[in-house]
């Protein structure tokens, strides 16, 4: 009798670890950035994922996208990356230089080579995340920003939205200077404003529109053409409150503000993301049509004609994981990305595929058209392992100018001096 | 008649504990090896304590001084690289950094006089009245207890350009649509900055002086109002000078927290307002951290900062000649 305890004690003590191993599942963080609408349909993919797949489990994480870059390095500083992850793919960059991500398994996406998959995809689409012939990303999204106008406004000051809208930004001080109302030098409703932390995406074409750089080609020299910097950097003085007051950092971000339709701004700068949260947020107004896009400025002498940067978030996985784990994350980034067209009419986010570029269906969505030539004559965002320590010396000059009131040359010098200390280091 | 002294003892305690130890034939005493036990509880209480505060503490300071004599990317796969005092020297003939010594000096001054000074005489209020005490405690403390973030973000607001600052402010001084620029303008952005921390601490100091005045015995004030002390004599006279271990302490605790300020320097240069005037060394070490990804360098500037805490306290406790008060 009691050798039969001890027997049945053996075996529990036999089984019951090995049922507890068989039972344990694979656990895949994934971090990205709020986005309610997005939220929505990851979670029902999430959910599918793990019915196919009972023994994995993906915990996804959002954050504020201002904070992601922040919490994301913080995390792989600690040798504490989340598995899979995106970020714009200037902070991204970083990454890849580092060997913090691991290349693209076409095999577990289900190709057979890697020209495969490009085959797949717009034309350029992997550039900005391809080393030494590896691809390190696939993307969520790609996106440039245009000018959107709200037509009331316009109309309500005079102005013919279809035909007084900005094309040079010598125009777009004049015309928000019509549309603003002030209680003195306090501004009750904006005509338009930048969207100020991106200066890679949105400031440094401006640059590139006048002849000007941020590092010359050979990249060993810091501004290319001051000429074209102190031209740009004087327009953003002028914009301030030390020039004409038509707007400033410290007031709230003018996208944010703009689908609220409660005359605060006029025209705000922002991305085809735009109109699925327009529709959402406030979708009275989105069915009004008292909105429409148009194409990003130029200067009146520029020497290039540049629309606003694009740039994408790409999904990438962490190369510290055991490859077991970054085979499943592949797998589950193709299972989402494998909706496009749910992505595209869910959450306005364009995946660069070519059977969704060319359907009929995205050409008949609102100001496609707009986006799309506008991105013909863009450049992907300007890309450098200390590219956001760049964008963020590039935002101190221009504070230093709209808001400290320094003079333009002297701003310049600084950014100058402090990128260049950043390229002699390397 | 109230005597106040102050370093009382005139033979060390120590001294004194030794000779108790011993019978009169020099013998020692059996409590010494009960003494001895109670120690080794004593040790084995506290030591999860220890353990947590070098695992936790000590231990990321010592790093920080070794990393603060290395190079190294904070993305980078490659050990650090020893470079010995580069990054101080680097720092020492930095603008940048010496930019931060500056606004760190201006904010501390600026905010821990403030502080020390309302927190008395708010804490001399209170103790004053006969009712609401406990009602104004807790109203001068809740500030206290909202997180550091969620302060900023209510500031933010109050000081957007159409917010209750500009507001409150023109209609004070009958300048309609005047911009003030509170987030703007480099004085008026460090002077937000400290208005927000005042609002936020001044409550917390204020009860601790509470506690200190409340401390001081009836008896003393009673002593001094028979020999016909007024209010303001027993305030000068007795309160004042008998809670100076207090005022010590508040004065040690505000100044290193003033030094460490940063969430609120963070929050106002992510919504825009310009940097440099708020780019406290708190500020600039994330930002060389985290933006550059220059640990080395952040953890030099780290161990400045420590440094120039321990001898600011080191100095308030040498002119305060800080023995305890006693009461006699």
């Amino acid at each position: 009798m009691k050798k039969g305890w001890y027997l049945l004690l053996l075996l529990i003590l036999l089984v019951f670890p090995f049922q507890g191993l068989a039972a344990k599942k694979t656990v895949i963080n994934y971090w990205t950035h709020t986005d309610d609408n997005r939220t929505r349909i990851e979670d029902k993919y999430i959910a599918e994922f793990e019915k196919l797949h009972p023994n994995v489990e993906i915990k996804r994480v959002v954050n504020e996208a201002s904070k992601m870059g922040d919490i994301v390095l913080t995390a792989f500083a600690a040798n504490n990356g989340p598995d899979i992850f995106n970020l714009p793919i200037e902070q991204e960059y970083g990454y890849i230089c580092n060997k913090r991500v691991a290349p693209v398994d076409y095999r577990a996406l289900g190709y057979k080579s890697l020209a495969a998959l490009k085959d797949d995809y717009a034309a350029n689409t992997f550039e900005p995340v391809t080393m030494n012939g590896k691809i390190y990303g696939l993307p969520l999204e790609l996106t440039n920003w245009c000018i959107f106008i709200n037509k009331k406004i316009f109309r309500s000051v005079g102005l013919d939205p279809e035909k007084d809208y900005p094309k040079t930004w010598e125009e777009m001080a004049d015309v928000s200077e019509k549309l603003v109302l002030r209680n003195g030098e306090i501004l009750i409703r904006r005509g338009f404003d930048f969207r100020y932390p991106y200066y890679l995406v949105s400031f440094l074409p401006m640059v590139q529109q006048l002849g000007g750089d941020l590092i010359s080609a050979d990249g060993k020299t810091a501004i290319v053409n001051d000429q074209a910097w102190i031209k740009a950097l004087n327009f953003m003085k002028e914009w301030g409150p030390h020039g004409r007051n038509l707007g400033s950092p410290t007031y709230i971000n003018a996208r944010k503000i703009f689908d609220k339709d409660n005359n605060d701004i006029a025209m705000c700068l922002s991305g085809f993301y735009q109109e699925g949260r327009l529709k959402n947020d406030n979708p009275e107004f989105f069915d009004s049509g008292e909105w429409m896009v148009v194409p990003f400025p130029v200067f009146e002498d520029a020497v290039e004609n540049q629309g606003c940067a694009f740039y994408g978030h790409y999904l990438m996985v962490n190369d510290s994981i055991p490859k077991k784990k970054q085979k499943i994350a592949w797998e589950f980034i193709k299972y989402m990305l494998d909706h496009p067209m749910e992505y595209l009419t869910e959450v306005n986010l364009i995946q660069p595929r070519k059977n969704l570029v060319n359907s009929e269906f995205f050409k008949e969505l609102p100001y496609t058209d707009v986006f799309m030539d506008d991105m013909e004559r863009s450049k992907a965002v300007f890309l450098h392992q200390n590219g956001y320590q760049f964008e963020q010396y590039i935002r101190e000059a221009i504070e230093a100018v709209m808001l400290s009131g320094t003079k333009t040359e002297e701003a310049l010098k600084t950014l100058k001096r402090n990128i260049q200390e950043v390229l002699d280091e390397e | 008649m109230v005597v106040i002294s102050k370093g009382v003892s005139t033979v060390p305690e120590r001294i004194i504990r030794k000779k108790n130890d011993f019978t009169d034939d020099g013998k020692r005493r059996k409590n010494w090896s009960m003494e001895r036990k109670k120690a080794r509880w004593g040790w084995i209480f506290v030591a999860p304590t220890l353990l947590f505060f070098m695992v936790f503490s000590f231990y990321p300071m010592f790093n920080a001084f070794y990393m603060g004599l290395t190079k190294k990317d904070l993305l980078s796969l490659n050990p650090p690289k020893f470079i010995g005092v580069k990054n101080y020297t680097y720092l020492f003939k930095s603008a940048d950094f010496w930019n931060s010594m500056k606004d760190t000096a201006l904010f501390t001054l600026g905010t821990f006089l403030l502080l020390l000074v309302f927190s008395l005489i708010l804490a001399a209020f209170i103790i004053s009245r006969k009712k609401l005490k406990t009602l104004l405690q807790m109203l001068y403390y809740s500030p206290a207890l909202l997180s550091s973030v969620v302060a900023a973000l209510i500031w933010l607001l109050i000081f957007d350009p159409r917010g209750l600052a500009n507001q409150t402010l023109n209609f004070i001084c009958q300048s309609p649509g005047i911009d003030h620029k509170w987030l703007a303008a480099s004085n008026m952005l460090r002077l937000s900055t400290i208005i927000v921390y005042f609002w936020k601490y001044i409550g917390y100091f204020t009860i601790i002086f509470v506690a200190g005045i409340g401390s001081i015995p009836i008896s003393i004030h009673e002593a001094a109002e028979i020999d016909g002390a007024s209010r303001w004599q027993d305030f000068w006279c007795i309160t004042f000078p008998l809670i100076k271990p207090t005022t010590l302490l508040v004065s040690v605790m505000a100044m290193i927290q003033c030094l460490k300020t940063f969430s609120t320097q963070y929050l106002f240069t992510t919504a825009g307002a310009p940097t440099k005037p708020i780019n406290v060394i708190t500020l600039n070490i994330y930002n060389t951290a985290i933006r550059d990804h220059r640990i080395g360098r952040a953890s030099a500037m780290s161990m400045i900062l420590f440094l120039i805490m321990i001898v600011l306290t080191w100095f308030q406790f040498k002119i305060s000649k800080s023995d305890d008060v006693t009461y006699m």
